[in-house]
């Protein structure tokens, strides 16, 4: 596909005010056709702003904001239906909308209830839906006419790890044929092999914006939880003994759950293979070790957090 | 988008409103029943009224019943047209469509005037049915050749309701809670209207001023075609006098709704129920 050198989505000094509230502080922000851009950050710190400016209901303060195309929207919220009527007479309505006419509507909606796993809950009123299958339906309306722009709050929030790995397929598949999507999520890990740039917002400001390497090159340190056994099973290893074996390579801590279970922090530039050498060396056993955190969410979490109280 | 592909999308709503009414079929009985109370209630208090001192139309004097059940039909019509077109939007609000909507590539004028198209498309049918059918239950006499000139009369009067409707939609959107001014608003129009006695037992000024009402110009005009048999050539004048207040009524409803959703949309609170 031939990469355009205009941005589908534009946004340039973007400020958006409440009252005395500043929901959004000079964000720019640019995502081409074809790319997946996810959108991070704590709750209130203007993700969905910016989402509903983008869509169109919510005017900004100040600041420039442009789409090639009108942008479909998957909203965070699941009261977006009508709940007395089935969710195939849902989006046969909101197709119509589009400006589809009644027969390619229906056939349009028949093919999107299968592609988000509705095909059998079509007929069922929207009330009797589950929240995760109103997002997909959520999805599916956002699809009816293929978006060269699409902005998804949250479409993931509800959803049991098939469902939303079947969202982001069905939402991969529309980056291919070319729309630029916006993605807000709370879920930092899912970022990972699915966006293909971040932008990460702290009250209202960009703290960081580029790939998602470039997100996961900033986890300031990585801390795993690693479990040592030291011959006795009654005694667990004195964090101090463990420290002292380990001095130079990594910093060790006791862990908040479980005796035997440790936080251990490799020093800089030093390796955790390094530090389960010396272990064994000093005949501990090292049971299991796994990250107390992703990566990214670690670069998140540092993200957020810096100038914070 | 063309004005024609705009068009097109009224029949979508249309759907989705009759499919929305269908699934309250108790709630739809239960207003029958309501009506039906409300017109044997009248129909006893009927019996207390002197029919000379009712107004003769196309001079012939009419009975209580026969005059008080075009009154009624179209206080109903007043009351479900307005009720609809200033609340539909509210709705929308509550069940959280509205946004939805609003992201579709549908024109803000298309959505007013699709959420009350089935309404306005009915109301003439319900109307002449309800007549039909007090009229066959009750042995009221009407004027058969009285019904088209009347079906007009309600056609030229809805344009009035619908930019009542879009007022009260302007402000239920802006204050949320509007349905109580509402109701005020219909309860005024309805008391000087004539529709459950004769304008001429007001004080003298406020008759004066009462006959000006469309509402009570509507319900004159069916009395004269249906009771009177005047057939069209009084309708003319009446439908005159519709046509500037519904000319007046539609332009400020449509700028109100339209100057309540920027300022919802400026202000950031268009999701806010």
């Amino acid at each position: 596909m031939e990469e355009s050198r205009e941005p589908a989505i534009h946004v340039a000094h973007l400020v958006r005010r409440f009252g005395p509230a500043t929901a959004l502080a000079g964000v720019d922000l640019d995502v081409r056709a074809g790319e997946i851009h996810a959108l991070l950050g704590p709750n209130g710190a203007g993700k969905t702003t910016l989402i509903r400016i983008l869509a169109g209901l919510t005017e900004p303060s100040a600041g420039e904001v442009r789409t090639s195309g009108a942008a479909a929207l998957v909203p965070s919220g699941d009261r977006t239906f009508y709940l007395r009527i089935s969710g195939l007479e849902n989006l046969i309505f909101f197709a119509r909308l589009q400006g589809l006419r009644l027969r390619a509507a229906r056939r349009r909606a028949h093919e999107l209830l299968a592609d988000v796993g509705l095909a059998e809950a079509g007929r069922l009123p929207v009330g009797r839906y589950s929240h995760g299958m109103q997002k997909r339906l959520s999805v599916a309306r956002a699809l009816l006419q293929t978006p060269t722009v699409l902005l998804v709050d949250e479409a993931t929030h509800d959803l049991d790890p098939e469902g939303a790995l079947k969202v982001r397929a069905l939402i991969r598949d529309l980056a291919t044929q070319g729309t630029a999507i916006i993605w807000t999520t709370q879920r930092i890990e899912e970022v990972r092999d699915f966006a293909d740039t971040v932008t990460v917002l702290r009250e209202g400001v960009v703290r960081f914006r580029g790939s998602v390497a470039e997100l996961i090159a900033r986890a300031p340190e990585q801390r795993f939880v690693v479990t040592i056994r030291n011959g006795h099973p009654d005694r667990p290893p004195d964090p101090a003994q463990l420290q002292h074996v380990l001095s130079g390579i990594a910093h060790v801590s006791a862990g908040q759950h479980e005796a035997g279970q440790f936080v251990l922090v490799p020093s800089k530039d030093r390796t955790l293979g390094a530090a389960f050498v010396a272990l064994a060396t000093s005949s501990y056993d090292v049971l299991s070790c796994r990250p107390e955190r992703a990566e990214i969410e670690e670069a998140f979490m540092a993200l957020v957090s810096e100038g914070s109280g | 988008m063309t004005a024609f592909a705009e068009l097109a999308k009224l029949p979508a709503f249309m759907r989705r409103d009759m499919r929305i009414a269908l699934s309250y079929r108790l709630a739809a009985i239960g207003g029958l029943i309501a009506v039906a109370a409300n017109v044997l209630v009248l129909s006893l208090v009927g019996k207390l009224v002197d029919p000379a001192r009712l107004p003769e139309y196309g001079g012939s004097r009419a009975s209580y019943m026969e005059f008080v059940v075009i009154g009624i039909a179209v206080s109903l019509i007043v009351i479900a047209l307005v009720t609809q077109v200033a609340t539909a939007i509210r709705n929308e609000q509550l069940i959280g469509t509205l946004e939805s909507l609003l992201c579709t590539p549908t024109k803000v004028g298309t959505i007013q005037a699709g959420s009350a198209a089935l309404m306005v498309l009915t109301i003439p049918l319900r109307t002449a049915l309800y007549i039909a059918v007090l009229a066959v239950v009750f042995g009221l006499r009407f004027h058969a050749d009285g019904i088209l000139p009347g079906v007009v009369v309600i056609i030229a009067f809805v344009p009035f309701l619908w930019g009542l409707g879009l007022i009260a939609a302007g402000v239920i959107l802006t204050v949320r809670r509007g349905v109580g001014a509402l109701t005020l608003a219909i309860t005024g129009l309805g008391l000087g209207s004539g529709a459950l006695f004769p304008l001429s037992l007001l004080p003298h000024w406020l008759a004066r001023i009462a006959a000006e009402n469309p509402l009570a110009i509507t319900i004159n005009a069916l009395r004269e075609s249906l009771i009177g048999g005047t057939g069209w050539s009084p309708i003319g004048a009446d439908l005159l006098k519709l046509t500037v207040p519904a000319l007046l009524a539609l332009g400020a409803g449509m700028m109100a709704f339209r100057f309540s959703l920027a300022r919802e949309r400026r202000k950031g609170t268009l999701g806010l129920y």
